[in-house]
């Protein structure tokens, strides 16, 4: 059984526990203490020096020392503290960095409230649990043989052949029947390489669809999106060890993970506001009378500070961008306002909860609106925003790449 | 006399008011009606979602779940006391007061219900602990004649 | 149809049923064994266990009440009680099971330092000097800074 130990404070108070225990037991894994005694918290204490005021935070880095210093059994380590604690977020990421640089365990963090059920943690304890069980696949820097990937998401599905280290053949089509698309998919990534489907050697599957189309399709790999993207990211940006973060804007939701060396230790996903999407941009470059493919380079060339845009909401955000072009605003004011707009939002909202390490890897469709990545980078105070080539298709490439260890055929 | 005691799950503290034939007004009482109760199932302390939302009478939404869900436990007993004690500096403290926003506030509390509080730090030496009971049972003494 | 109910039995009140620390000082007269020994020897309906700093007792308040007040009277300057959330050996917070101590345990661990001086203070009542240590004015810091040089 994986064993994840368990660096935190708070959760018995919270009441999320019984949830985090759950959601370890539901892929395998069990929960463990590390031991750490009076002495070695005072020892352990000194040594990291941080000046905690509370003593369940200094509790924690004794444990994660007895992690580092292997005197705690353990094969991952999840860590957690209350939601809006300055002292726990600050500690949760040193301790986070701490292990990660003096050890080889995959580490997953984690801020709670009172709400946090056990489903939210699946997705991790899910990640945590592969990257104990694979983790010779997800160190897998090279893709070999010929393989298939499919990402089958909630408004695309993406798919990408790749031979010896090299995508030559991708389809790409909006998902309305999951089976069918992927199917289609598959045909198109096939098209004009010379290569039928029985010749594949791997597939991999991720994204909503991947349970059926895995199942469908006898897949070699099906795996949850937060470590198949952060490793098709690291992947096609070049960036396979050291730090990232991975910004996915997608057409129903975003998904922003960190990854060091290529394996996901936290990530966020929200899906709460369509005015932080893909579609609010769909929405405007349709307003604005022009193809999506043009709404980028039209926004780069304008200034979002002259077009008057008081709400991140789908409708009223809208409504505001009809009104400037109403008074004389020019449609590149317009594109960069509601680039910015995304922008903003999801820094807001999303990035808040995260600790933004650069490079960061922009992917996904959106990623392709150079525009929306301009906003990105600049609201974020200029960091490095990388949009690696094939940059819409990164499930599909982390797919096939780490099947391509997996594949029997 | 109820009293009060801060750190809430001092040993010393609770033995010596208990030896003056006082009552004082732990932690574990609390942890235990949860603990034994057959009918949740959260643990290991029990402690539901609710909690942190009962915690809201001390602290707003914007403070952390933890300090909201500990202040759940620690708030009714400060409201119960009829005297408190409170040891500063105490070194360790983990769990229950592990965490330090949570004390400052139960501390505040204490002192704003204009009740007797007996105000200590925690020893360092042979002296300062001889004189922390010397002035826990002066203290206790005094509540005693207040009370006829 | 279910049975009547007894009159002469009454239910159970979980709340009726606490555990307690009992704690040895340092310089305790008896030891962990006479503890536990004397504790079974009192013949009240209690879940007994021996541990590391003395012995968990568990059962009626009304029964664990009287034990504590017994026990005490052994060596009444050296024998510490403290109550306690969770019932004996519980595996919720047990060591054993879970692996980390119990989060109270360090404060007893801490506390535990102190006792002997509690038991002097409580048996022989004394008045003590206690140095008070104040922050050194910057006028005197700065003195001595330059005294150094």
């Amino acid at each position: 059984m994986v064993k994840i130990a368990q660096i935190s404070c708070g959760t018995d108070y919270s009441g999320v526990q019984k949830e985090i225990e759950r959601a370890a037991e539901t892929f395998g894994a069990e929960i463990v203490i590390p031991e750490a005694d009076l002495d070695y918290i005072d020892e352990a204490y000194g040594k990291f020096g941080f000046n905690a005021a509370s003593s369940g935070i200094r509790l924690m880095i004794a444990r994660a020392m007895s992690i580092v210093e292997g005197k705690a059994d353990a094969d991952a380590v999840f860590i957690a503290t209350c939601f809006r604690c300055a002292e726990g977020a600050l500690l949760r990421n040193e301790l986070r960095r701490f292990i990660q640089q003096n050890t080889k365990l995959p580490v997953v963090t984690y801020s709670f409230t009172e709400r946090t059920k056990a489903d939210e943690l699946f997705i991790r304890m899910e990640a945590l649990s592969t990257i104990v069980a694979r983790k010779s696949l997800l160190a897998r820097e090279k893709q070999e043989g010929l393989t298939l990937g499919i990402d089958s998401g909630s408004t695309t599905t993406k798919v990408v052949l790749m031979e010896d280290n090299k995508i030559i053949g991708t389809g790409w089509l909006p998902t309305t029947d999951v089976i069918e698309n992927a199917k289609v998919g598959t045909k198109d990534a096939l098209e004009g390489t010379g290569y039928k489907q029985s010749d594949i050697e791997g597939i991999g599957v991720t994204g909503y669809g991947r349970l059926t189309i895995g199942k469908y399709l006898n897949a070699d790999l099906v795996q949850e999106e937060l470590s198949v993207n952060s490793k098709g990211a690291v992947y096609l940006a070049d960036h396979q060890k050291g730090e990232a973060t991975v910004l996915d804007i997608g057409g129903m939701d975003n998904k922003v993970i960190t990854v060091n060396d290529g394996i996901p230790d936290n990530f966020t996903m929200g899906g709460i506001c369509a005015g932080a999407s893909g579609r609010f941009l769909e929405i405007t470059s349709r307003r604005l009378g022009v193809d999506i493919s043009e709404l980028g380079p039209l926004a780069l060339k304008g200034n979002h500070k002259n077009a008057l845009l008081n709400s991140y909401c789908i409708v009223f955000g809208i409504q505001d961008l009809v009104t400037s072009l109403a008074a004389g605003g020019s449609k590149q004011d317009v594109a960069s306002a509601a680039c910015y707009s995304v922008a903003e939002q999801v820094y807001e909202q999303q990035l808040q909860e995260i600790d933004v390490r650069e490079p960061l890897i922009q992917v996904g469709g959106t990623s392709l609106i150079e525009g929306l990545v301009d906003a990105v980078s600049k609201t974020l105070g200029n960091i490095e925003v990388i949009v690696p080539e094939y940059s819409q298709y990164i499930g599909a490439v982390g797919s096939a790449l780490i099947v391509s260890g997996l594949s029997t055929k | 006399m109820k009293i009060a005691i801060f750190p809430p799950n001092s040993l010393i503290l609770a033995d010596l008011v208990e030896r003056k034939g006082h009552e004082p007004l732990v932690l574990q009482s609390e942890i235990r009606k949860k603990v034994t109760s057959s009918e949740i199932d959260s643990p290991p302390l029990n402690i539901t979602e609710e909690d942190p939302i009962k915690g809201l009478k001390y602290a707003a939404i914007e403070v952390p779940s933890g300090v909201r869900g500990r202040m759940s436990i620690f708030g009714p007993l400060i409201e119960e006391a009829d005297a408190a004690m409170i040891m500063e500096d105490a070194p360790f403290g983990f769990g229950c007061i592990g965490c330090a926003r949570t004390n400052e506030l139960c501390m505040f509390n204490i002192r704003k219900r204009n009740i007797p509080v007996l105000e200590l730090k925690y020893p360092t030496s042979k002296e300062e602990t001889i004189e922390m009971v010397n002035k826990i049972n002066e203290f206790l003494d005094s509540l005693e004649e207040k009370n006829g | 149809m279910l049975p009547p109910k007894n009159p002469e039995v009454t239910e159970k009140n979980p709340d009726d049923q606490i555990t307690r620390m009992i704690i040895l000082g340092p310089s305790a007269n008896i030891s962990q064994t006479e503890l536990v020994r004397k504790l079974h020897m009192m013949e009240l309906p209690l879940t007994i266990k021996s541990t590391c700093y003395g012995a968990v007792i568990g059962g009626d308040k009304d029964a664990v009440e009287k034990a504590v007040q017994d026990i005490r009277k052994v060596d009444e300057y050296n024998i510490f009680t403290k109550d306690r959330g969770f019932p004996p050996g519980d595996p919720r917070r047990c060591r054993a099971k879970r692996g980390g101590a119990r989060e109270g345990f360090h404060q007893l661990e801490k506390e535990f330092e102190l006792l002997d001086d509690v038991s002097k203070a409580l048996k022989n009542p004394q008045k003590v000097k206690v140095k008070e240590c104040k922050k050194i004015s910057p006028d005197e810091f700065r003195k001595i800074a330059e005294e150094c040089k």
